[in-house]
């Protein structure tokens, strides 16, 4: 087990570089200066010449990389080019917000998708079935940003349950966490459904039937449990999308989170600021797939022993 | 030298005027107390001018920081941290502080605060980002404790409106030490408010400076919340959550203005947008193709159906509060008038292909046309009208959209190589040498300045030359409406519209006057009527 861990972290290393060498390479490929941008419009050639030296911009690519490199190895991810603050401090504001949002997204997701999936999956031709169907339908195929407005007015706007918009408190949370949650909701369901209903036609639950093992255990115990990879891998995959990837419902819902400094860094090509927030984005993506693989283990005796 | 010294004396007699005129409205019950949410689309970059010039920042900021000078809602300049001045030489202007001035931090402003406060912007490594806002200001030396004299690297007109800019703030030197990199997080200056606190894409807040040297500042706090999504924004001004919205939604605004709850407030801004024309690219050296250009757009229909009242006409190429400006009559010389464009059009040699485009010597009149989409109101939508319009006229556009980071990059760079460009001016001292100089002097081809239309003319070369080194105001105004009417002349711009600054509050919010310069955000007077 130990030894798996180490392995899979060692392994962890070439992509977290190839992942610093892929952003320092887009961003240097793109057009546009952050210097120049930073500057604005009326900056003089000089004023821009002398920031870009200060910055150590004017070094060739590689240079910069190996730099980085050392510095990340000890724990500098460098200062923010435009806030001229340090990166980690920038990361430390947002991390937690995003944090909170990606959990409870990922909660809403593993509860009601599964749920939802699993009783469509017992009453296959039930009207829940058809109701699940066309909602997971609807969740996969509306815009964030629209389902996020459509919420704002209804239950801030005419309801005034909940807040238009920010962080803070668990109300604030609940209108971007839902609708953050909902593509995810309608795919964990579609998920859960297909694989428990494939594993329901198996011999082995056939078997447990025959037996007489009531049917609350055969969903539970072996359907549910068989069906889980699948389920499980497609949640890993989930979280890191709703990590990186919450940036509209960020925007809608004036959440400061991970996704919104991603996009201003990179509009103002902040190659800092962008290499820092991937990088630790990258690490979590590394670390919650380390997790999902030892889920396996756990569900499934066979992959810990390949392992 | 008495020439000017009596013409400034004539513009410091007009400043006090018009700022006794501007204190003498009628007195309303005010109210003091209350905490006034602002909700703006963007969370700062800093809250220190050296490192923030752009107006998230600056809408908070300009509460707290306070220059010499100040412009007021009526672009004049008003004194501020500064009594009065004095011209002592064509490079120098002397300044007495106002006495007894705190900053927040307790310390006492004075002549070396504000040596201080330009020593680090101007000589600093790097240099503050307003440095090249600056012009030929080399710095500050002391004379005495309340007395300080500004310094010009050479003589320079537009000095005092220089000095009197949002970003010109005297800070802390005492707190600049103690806080060093932290200071542009929780800066510390003289104004009426100071700060409290600062989360990052959250929200900023601000609360009244007791010991303000001047009327206290009625609210108790301001709190200025990033909500990014404007549809949200306006919600927010709905349901009660913000009393004031920066960047309102322009659609949602005629409701607003019938809405006795809620007040919008509104000025003409000075930023102009333009499609901009390479003058120095054929076909676009030939002034007749420039012309018929302008006279094939039909600005009003832009401004009506695409603009629905957020912008206001351009009647030149610069805003109508810049010093300097003088109306260029473009819509008596320049009237949409198709039948006029062709003929211009063919005066110039161009005839009707069997593709109705125009033709010259089997040359097609095709121009290619770089924007960005977002950087400015609408612009992505102003290009393609022009766009139709010019087709109207058998000229062919080709449009290429680009991030406004990439268009940046181009338009900054040299050679151009697109015939047209989408851009935005905002003339940021006030003063018309700012932009007459940048954009239309033969040497400010890009990288050293933006004149990005590669326009060439000696006489308005000589003329913004001899504006800029004069600090007589009046002959410098006579200057710059000459260089217009050369330009009028001339076009190598279609101005399309001049932004207009609006401002969405409750009713409830008094004593708020909106300022021309889009980052005077001033709630020094604003109160809350509930």
């Amino acid at each position: 087990m130990l030894t798996f861990l180490v392995r899979r972290l060692m392994l962890a290393v070439p992509v977290l570089l190839g992942v610093v060498f892929v952003v320092m390479l887009t961003v240097e490929l793109i057009p546009g200066d952050a210097v120049a941008l930073m500057l604005g419009e009326h900056a003089t050639p000089e004023a821009v010449a002398k920031l870009r030296d200060y910055l150590g911009l004017d070094k060739p690519m590689l240079v910069r990389y190996v730099e980085y490199v050392g510095r990340v190895a000890r724990g500098d991810l460098g200062r923010s080019i435009q806030q001229n603050r340090p990166v980690l401090d920038e990361l430390a504001d947002v991390w937690p917000a995003t944090l909170e949002l990606t959990v409870a997204a990922l909660l809403i997701a593993a509860v009601v998708g599964v749920l939802a999936g699993l009783v469509s999956a017992v009453w296959p031709t039930s009207l829940f079935d058809a109701v699940a169907r066309i909602g997971s339908l609807f969740g996969l195929s509306m815009p964030v940003f629209w389902t996020g407005l459509v919420l704002i007015v209804v239950f801030a706007f005419w309801l005034s349950w909940l807040p238009v918009g920010g962080a803070g408190t668990p109300a604030h949370l609940v209108l971007p966490a839902v609708t953050l949650a909902l593509p995810s909701v309608a795919m964990v369901a579609r998920m859960t459904r297909s694989s428990v209903l494939d594993v329901l036609r198996e011999d082995y639950v056939r078997t447990a039937r025959a037996k007489g093992v009531a049917e609350r255990l055969v969903v539970s115990k072996h359907a549910l449990r068989n069906a889980a990879i699948p389920i499980l891998t497609l949640l890993g995959l989930q979280a890191g999308q709703l990590m990186g990837g919450a940036v509209l419902t960020e925007t809608v819902f004036a959440w400061p989170g991970l996704g919104r400094l991603i996009v201003k860094a990179i509009f103002a090509r902040d190659y800092v600021l962008v290499q820092g927030a991937v990088l630790v984005f990258a690490v979590a993506f590394v670390l919650i797939n380390l997790a999902v693989d030892l889920a396996y283990g756990v569900l499934d005796p066979r992959v810990s022993r390949q392992g | 030298m008495t020439r000017f010294r009596n013409a400034l004396l004539v513009l410091i007699a007009g400043a006090v005027a018009a700022g006794l005129l501007a204190s003498a409205g009628p007195a309303e019950a005010q109210k003091r107390g209350g905490t006034l949410t602002i909700v703006r689309p963007t969370d700062p970059v800093s809250l220190d001018p050296n490192l923030e010039t752009t107006a998230p920042g600056a809408w908070v900021y300009f509460n707290m920081l306070e220059g010499l000078l100040t412009l007021d809602a009526k672009m004049q300049i008003q004194p501020s941290l500064a009594t009065s001045y004095e011209v002592m030489s064509p490079t120098r202007v002397r300044f007495k502080l106002r006495p007894n001035v705190k900053f927040h931090d307790g310390t006492p402003m004075n002549a070396a605060a504000v040596k201080f406060t330009y020593d680090r912007a101007l000589k600093g490594t790097p240099p503050a980002r307003w440095a090249s806002l600056a012009g030929s200001l080399s710095g500050a030396e002391v004379v005495d404790d309340l007395t300080v004299d500004i310094v010009t690297r050479e003589p320079y007109g537009p000095v005092l409106r220089t000095l009197a800019m949002y970003c010109m703030g005297i800070v802390s030197p005492t707190a600049v030490g103690k806080l060093g990199a932290d200071f542009s997080r929780a800066p510390v200056g003289t104004g009426p408010f100071k700060f409290v606190e600062w989360k990052t894409n959250t929200h900023v807040i601000i609360e009244r400076f007791p010991d303000y040297w001047g009327d206290k500042a009625l609210l108790d706090r301001v709190i200025f919340k990033v909500v990014p999504e404007e549809g949200a924004r306006m919600i927010a001004l709905q349901t009660g959550d913000a009393d004031m919205v920066l960047f309102p939604s322009p659609a949602l605004l005629p409701a607003l203005r019938r809405d006795p709850k809620f007040t919008v407030h509104e000025t003409t801004g000075i930023r102009v947008v333009f499609a901009g024309l390479h003058a120095g690219m054929a076909p676009l050296d030939d002034v007749r193709v420039r012309q018929a250009l302008l006279h094939a757009v039909d600005r009003k229909a832009i401004l009506d159906n695409i603009m629905e009242g957020s912008a206001g006409p351009a009647m030149g190429v610069l805003a109508p509060g810049v010093f300097g400006y003088k109306d260029m009559q473009l819509d008596r010389a320049y009237p949409f008038d198709r039948a006029k464009a062709k003929a211009l059009l063919a005066q110039a040699g161009w005839t009707p292909g069997s593709d109705g485009i125009m033709q010259k010597g089997g040359q097609r009149l095709s121009l290619s046309w770089l924007a960005a989409r977002g950087r400015y109101p609408k612009d992505g939508e102003i290009t393609e009208a022009i766009q139709a319009m010019f087709k109207d006229v058998g000229v062919e556009a080709k449009v290429q959209v680009l991030e406004w980071a990439a268009v940046f990059q181009q338009v900054r760079g040299n050679p151009f190589n697109h015939h047209m460009f989408t851009l935005g001016w905002v003339t940021s001292n006030a003063d018309a040498d700012y932009s007459l100089y940048a954009l239309f002097h033969s040497k400010q081809v890009p990288p050293a300045g933006w004149n990005t239309s590669r326009y060439a003319n000696a006489r308005v070369d000589t003329l913004v030359e001899q504006a800029r080194r004069s600090l007589n105001q009046s002959e410098r105004e006579k200057l710059y409406f000459e260089v217009q009417d050369i330009l009028a002349k001339e076009m190598v711009w279609i101005p399309v519209y001049t932004t207009k600054e609006i401002v969405a509050t409750k009713t409830a919010v008094k004593g708020f006057t909106i300022h021309p310069v889009e980052y005077n955000l001033w709630l020094g007077k604003a109160w809350l009527d509930k």
